[in-house]
């Protein structure tokens, strides 16, 4: 899941709306992850292409800029609804988990789930803010098909939770850097069902379902100026909410959702331009493109003297077309007519309820990067690392059996995840343990095995489990370092190939890689490399 | 708000038992005219009028605007009727301004009426609803597995 993330983030779209010249250089890394993952060698292009397309983009900005704010529903991962206890889960048989109190009958009461309380405390002290001690319901009303009570209950001006903030990395092929991102509230409410439309389309289908499970919805200050800002805020709203456990943060499910306001202005303006919403992203990479062709017309218009086009309106995102189009335009501020909730007391915390969860809760992603980045990791590497938890878990309890956190990250970002990658598998679903890691590189590290040895030692390990010893003894693999072995199989190597030693004389020297091929699959692999080469070397020398 | 409960000893995670029966302002108003007339049968859009909005929210007493809290409702409301309304909706919210006269200086600012004591939160322990059948047979129009409802397209 990570690497998919990684590999959306990577999409250059920036190019997309600019001249052929980035074009067509910019069409394929869409596959490159392995190439991130296993070396350096391979990001050094693509990032000066970025680059490139940055400062193109920074042009085309010229004298503009953008601002974003993001609203986060957040679906909780709690075994039941919030106001009833209807299990949930999803890709149930539509209209199953029902009941009176979330399909909205007449004389139901809603009564609320613990968990979401303790969901909402966590997400709001992950994000740095203000957890409101005493905080309520309200309703907000509107009709609409999917939504049984005529009323979503909601908070509206007592959120449990607000005055935050989000820090993150952007990644390093985007210019990277450290970015700070105001939380303005959390608060908590409740999910509609799911409307569909019938094949005919003479009428519209209900599934309620997910009437009433659980949402937090995250609303962030304006402080977003670029789509790719954007994305990796939802990056790291998903990151967190993983961490913590509390969702699942899937987009496909819908269980993480991001509606974006985009406005421009011209650079020095104080005052806000117009705002536009952006719904139906189904992706970071999605939102990413979706807010810089947003940026882009609306700054045209500007150029274009045609501000007064921007309308306050929510647009839809086309990923076929890559473009945005009007949903619906809106007149001013929907009357909701919000009053408080009269069927649900307030919800009081204790300050040893706060506390008591504050110290429940994991390392999180940003004090995680900081630690891996103390270590004198790379940012590429600290990103990569600590944007999984289970691949952070594996990382951490690697080097806790004494490992070297660089040889560690290297293992785990190269070949670790070039197989997970292969085998479409997570980090904890392979039989590798981190204590066979560490075993691994120490091995290597002392000499007993050779680093090649290494890798095959690896895969092994990785699908069918067992110990480091083990597989060595077993396959007698332990690396050749007796340089007296060496010796005799460098010698024996000479002797079967005269001509080759005869052309080598004449002054083709660089057989000598030919030689060492062969002494080393005579040593099925186990030669010593260094040793190998010197002896070698010293032969070839002495006997020209 | 209009209560004057304080909330004394606030033990952990505890609250009042639900209490029924209060609601604010307008929202008060339009149940009274919902029971009265007929409800129109089509989805259209929440209103959208700012100033309401503001209205809503603030809990002052303001005269109705009887036609906008019909349209709010979906119910429909001629104008004839419109105007029979006004007057006796004016007196009812006339009675709620009563309250406004209330001296509320010695007391403490709570957000809800009445957190005294009562009832806990529920555990997150999930209970299948028995009686399924009977409350899909009571769904006006049933299309298996689904809710029939009249075409939406989108929420305009």
């Amino acid at each position: 899941m990570a690497l998919t993330l990684l590999r959306g983030m990577r999409t250059p779209i920036l190019a997309r709306r600019n001249s052929g010249l980035f074009f067509t250089t910019l069409h394929p890394p869409l596959s490159r992850l392995t190439a991130r993952a296993e070396s350096a060698q391979a990001t050094a292009s693509p990032k000066s292409i970025q680059l490139a397309t940055k400062e193109a983009a920074e042009q085309k900005t010229q004298g503009f800029e953008a601002v974003i704010g993001i609203e986060t529903h957040v679906q909780l991962s709690t075994v039941t609804k919030a106001f009833c206890s209807c299990p949930y889960s999803y890709g149930s048989q539509p209209n199953s988990t029902v009941c009176p109190t979330c399909m909205g009958h007449p004389g139901t009461l809603p009564v609320l789930n613990s968990k979401v309380v303790e969901c909402a405390v966590k997400l709001g002290l992950a994000l740095n803010c203000k957890i409101a001690m005493s905080s309520k319901f309200d309703r907000k009303q509107y009709f609409y098909p999917d939504l049984p009570k005529g009323y979503q209950i909601s908070q509206f001006d007592i959120p449990i939770a607000k005055e935050g903030y989000l820090d993150l990395d952007l990644p390093v092929e985007f210019g990277g850097g450290h970015r700070r991102f105001g939380i303005t509230r959390v608060h908590m409410e409740e999910d509609a069902g799911k409307l569909l439309h019938s094949e005919s389309g003479s009428y519209s289908q209900v599934d309620l379902n997910r009437a009433g499970v659980p949402l937090l919805e995250i609303v962030s200050e304006p402080d977003m100026r670029t789509g790719i800002e954007a994305a990796e805020y939802g990056a790291e709203i998903q990151r967190l909410v993983r961490y913590l456990g509390v969702s699942n943060g899937n987009m496909q499910e819908g269980s993480l959702r991001c509606d974006v306001n985009v406005s421009v202005r011209p650079i020095g303006q104080s005052n806000f331009g117009t705002k536009v919403e952006i719904k139906n992203m189904n992706s970071f990479s999605a939102i990413n493109r979706a807010i810089d062709y947003e940026i882009s017309r609306q700054i045209l218009l500007h150029k274009e003297g045609q501000a007064d086009q921007i309308v306050q309106e929510t647009r839809l995102w086309d990923e076929s077309s890559q473009k945005t189009f009007t949903m619906r335009k809106k007149e001013g501020l929907a009357d909701y007519r919000y009053f408080p909730e009269p069927d649900l007391p307030e919800v009081v915390l204790t300050s040893d309820y706060i506390d008591e969860i504050h110290k429940s809760m994991p390392e999180l992603p940003e004090a995680k990067r900081r630690r891996y980045e103390n270590m004198g990791l790379s940012m590429q590497d600290v990103l990569f690392l600590a944007n999984d938890d289970n691949v952070a878990r594996f990382f951490d309890s690697t080097l806790e059996h004494g490992a070297d956190a660089k040889l560690a990250a290297n293992w785990i970002m190269g070949d670790i995840a070039a197989y997970l990658k292969n085998e479409k598998l997570s980090i904890d679903e392979i039989k590798l343990t981190p204590l066979e890691l560490s075993e691994l590189i120490a091995s290597i590290k002392n000499g007993t095995i050779s680093g090649k040895i290494g890798k095959e030692i690896l895969i092994e390990l990785i699908a069918k489990g067992g110990t480091v010893k083990s597989v060595i003894e077993e396959k007698d693999l332990v690396q050749i370092a007796d340089p007296a072995a060496i010796e005799a199989m460098v010698d024996q190597v000479l002797a079967d190939n005269p001509k080759q030693l005869e052309q080598y004389r004449s002054g083709k020297t660089k057989l000598q890689g030919f030689f060492a091929g062969q002494v080393m699959k005579a040593s099925k692999g186990k030669a010593n490399p260094v040793l190998l080469n010197k002896i070698l070397g010293e032969k070839l020398k002495a006997n020209s | 708000m209009l209560s004057a409960a304080s909330s004394s000893t606030i033990p952990r995670l505890r609250w009042a038992a639900p209490r029924r029966s209060q609601s604010t302002g307008n929202q008060w108003l339009l149940l009274l005219l919902r029971r009265r007339c007929s409800v129109s049968s089509s989805f259209s859009p929440p209103l959208v009028t700012p100033a309401a909005a503001a209205a809503a929210g603030s809990g002052a007493l303001e005269p109705p605007d009887v036609p906008r809290l019909a349209n709010a409702a979906r119910i429909s409301l001629s104008p004839e009727e419109a105007e029979e309304f006004a007057p006796k909706i004016r007196q009812v919210v006339g009675w709620f301004g009563q309250l406004q006269a209330v001296d509320l200086a010695s007391v403490e600012p709570s957000l809800r009426a009445g957190t005294a004591a009562g009832s806990s939160l529920r555990e997150d322990r999930p209970e299948t609803f028995a009686n399924r059948d009977a409350i899909i047979e009571a769904v006006p129009s049933y299309d298996d597995p689904y809710i029939k409802v009249p075409r939406v397209l989108n929420k305009e």
